[in-house]
């Protein structure tokens, strides 16, 4: 356990969030390690979103530690920012930024946060969007491409500050069924290529293939942690057995 | 802005190309009797608003033709034209606001010319220029008196092709040049009329001084009011209750009076030995009046940015003032351009208000000149000042919709 823990990329230890009088998550405690790609299952209103919400602060947890690659998540607003610069969050509905060109949406955090000059940082945004395949879309404006085109504009943009983590808030849940795999090849590649990853999503099928462990969610509380090929075959949980016969009709 | 960044690696566009385009069929143009009878005549009832409408705009526009270019005298506006424009500004020291006026001309047209406009001459346009021009040719040839005017007006002329010109030439390579020039001409235009021996802006009067005054508005309440508006929405109470309070406390009465409180109470509410001139407190009650309604508008923007927007730029480790800056107030403030410039053009209307505080702007001339040496009518000098407004209001009107269509308003 002793190499485990001095190789964790997240640890999470008693955290609590309420909204108002209504508690998201109860007591959730969990590591991730380095290179690890974990899959948050659960029914909607579970707490998964706000889980991972957490882990870049974007939402303030009330109870319990956070600690990302050493530094854990206070009110230091210093802390804060340089944990997101390092950590990519894709959302379900994009956001990418509708002003800028897919290229200056790649290009805007590497230039004003880590301040890498122009030509670079445009150079490694075209890299990027070979790397999902899109390299034709640089100069066009966000509206233009398709819904799993912008998906992908959006893993580049996270990808371009070379974050040491990514976090997946159901990035599939907007698309027209058609575009769901291009999206799910570049996230499965990402997680091949040793990328830390935790992925919020009712693709059972990328869990199956790419995860090296699944959380499942419910009321707020993480009710089972297990590998994705002992999860789908034999979940221990009756909440978990009854979510899967649900999604598995 | 648009377009493809400078110096962005090139892109080989891929897909579609090899494809067929399928165009939508072409409509069929219509003959001017088919669209007059589809656009005006389609029913009996469209018919008789048609010829109704037509009868009633042909009555009042040739009534106010026969008035204005038969019955009314026009020598009293001919003859108040510089107290018009300029005020009680000397003669002498005139030079000092034609230097400005050139400067700014040859801004202006630089900065016209290197955004890549360039007129359209369709047949129509070219009909409605030259009617524009003669209005305009025979007007002046009218109101001005003299030669020396016509030579400057003619120097006006070249000094915007001179603008253009430089704007062709140096394209967008000129765009941060100019952006800078347009922000050192306002010192620049303030020390050509006050500097060396100039003349005091006590003195400042007519069209001039509501330019001066709506532009010293527009421009510094446009960032007070920004602040504002985020001061509206910040997290700390106190700067909240700040921004609300001043809003709120400012709209709630009319400039006037406002004006009145900057004439005869700010003096007072000073510190001693701080004696700003009039027209100082007039400006900062303008630009505060102004900041309270720009605060809002912007504040109106801001609701229009989706959350997710905030939440993808603080993702990516922005602070707060960039993530303002860069994809925030961007998008905020684009929504807002139309009324924003809605707005300034209402702000600089407004400024004929200074007449109630002992200023004389282009509107008091035009109440009092009919009483000076060259008795005359109300009615021409009104109408005259109406039009002076016009023009102003009207320009910034159209450049507010190329501004629109420049920034893809509405679309993207």
């Amino acid at each position: 356990m002793a190499t485990r823990d001095g190789d964790a990329m997240i640890e999470v230890e008693g955290v609590e969030k309420w909204f108002g009088r209504f508690q998201a998550l109860k007591g959730i405690t969990t590591r991730v390690g380095r290179g690890e790609v974990v899959v948050v299952l659960g029914p909607s209103g579970s707490g998964k979103s706000t889980f991972i919400r957490c882990i870049n602060r974007l939402e303030r947890h009330d109870r319990g530690r956070i600690v990302v690659d050493g530094i854990e998540l206070t009110d230091d607003i210093r802390d804060i920012e340089q944990v997101r610069s390092e950590i990519g969050m894709v959302f379900q509905s994009f956001n990418l930024f509708p002003h800028l060109t897919v290229l200056q949406n790649i290009t805007l955090a590497p230039r004003n946060v880590r301040r890498t000059p122009k030509g670079e940082a445009e150079a490694k945004a075209i890299e990027l969007l070979e790397r999902v395949g899109i390299p034709e879309q640089a100069l066009k404006y966000p509206a233009q491409p398709s819904g799993g085109q912008q998906q992908r504009v959006a893993i580049a943009r996270a990808l371009a500050m070379e974050p040491k983590i990514m976090l997946f808030d159901e990035p599939t849940s907007a698309l027209d069924p058609e575009m769901i795999k291009e999206v799910l090849d570049v996230m499965a590649e990402l997680a091949r290529s040793g990328m830390t990853m935790i992925v919020v999503t009712h693709e059972i099928g990328f869990a199956k293939a790419a995860a090296d462990r699944v959380l499942f969610f419910d009321e707020g509380q993480l009710v089972e942690e297990s590998t994705p090929d002992r999860f789908f075959r034999e979940p221990e949980n009756e909440r978990s057995k009854r979510f899967l016969s649900q999604i598995l009709l | 802005m648009i377009g493809p960044p400078e110096g962005s690696p090139r892109v080989v566009l891929a897909g579609g190309d090899e494809r067929a385009v399928a165009i939508a069929p072409a409509a069929v143009p219509l003959t001017p009797a088919e669209s007059l009878r589809q656009n005006l005549f389609s029913s009996w009832w469209n018919g008789a608003l048609t010829i109704g409408a037509g009868l009633l705009v042909g009555y009042l526009g040739q009534a106010l033709l026969r008035w204005a270019l038969v019955t009314a005298d026009w020598d009293v506006v001919a003859a108040n034209l510089r107290l018009f424009m300029i005020g009680r500004f000397p003669v002498a020291e005139a030079w000092r606001i034609w230097a400005a006026t050139y400067l700014i001309a040859v801004l202006a047209g630089a900065s016209w010319a290197a955004s890549g406009a360039r007129l359209r001459w369709t047949p129509s346009l070219i009909a409605l220029r030259a009617i524009a021009a003669a209005a305009t040719l025979a007007f002046l040839l009218f109101l001005l008196d003299g030669l020396r005017i016509w030579v400057l007006l003619v120097g006006l002329g070249a000094a915007v092709g001179l603008g253009v010109a430089i704007g062709r030439a140096g394209a967008r390579r000129l765009v941060r040049p100019l952006l800078i020039g347009w922000a050192a001409s306002f010192p620049v235009v303030i020390v050509l009329l006050v500097g060396f021996g100039g003349v005091p802006p006590q003195r400042w009067g007519g069209l001039v001084l509501n330019l001066l005054v709506a532009v010293v508005g527009i421009f510094a309440s446009f960032p007070v009011g920004i602040l504002l508006a985020l001061g509206r929405r910040s997290a700390l109470p106190a700067i909240q209750l700040a921004s609300v309070g001043l809003i709120e406390f400012v709209r709630g009465a009319p400039l006037y009076i406002w004006l009145l409180f900057g004439e005869f109470v700010l003096p007072f509410m000073l510190p001693a030995g701080l004696d700003l001139p009039r027209i100082v407190r007039a400006m900062i009650v303008v630009t505060l009046f102004s900041s309270a309604y720009v605060a809002e508008i912007v504040r109106g923007g801001l609701q229009g940015v989706h959350h997710g927007q905030y939440e993808a730029g603080r993702a990516l480790g922005l602070s707060t003032t960039r993530l303002m800056g860069l994809v925030v107030l961007p998008q905020a403030l684009r929504n807002t351009i139309p009324a924003l410039i809605g707005h300034f053009i209402s702000l600089f209307k407004d400024t004929s208000l200074l007449a109630v505080i002992g200023f004389i702007d282009a509107l008091r001339i035009a109440r009092i000149s009919p009483q000076g040496v060259f008795q005359g009518d109300l009615k021409q000098t009104l109408l005259f000042a109406a039009l002076l407004f016009w023009i102003v209001a009207f320009s910034m009107s159209r450049w507010s919709q190329r501004l629109e269509r420049r920034l893809g308003v509405g679309e993207r």
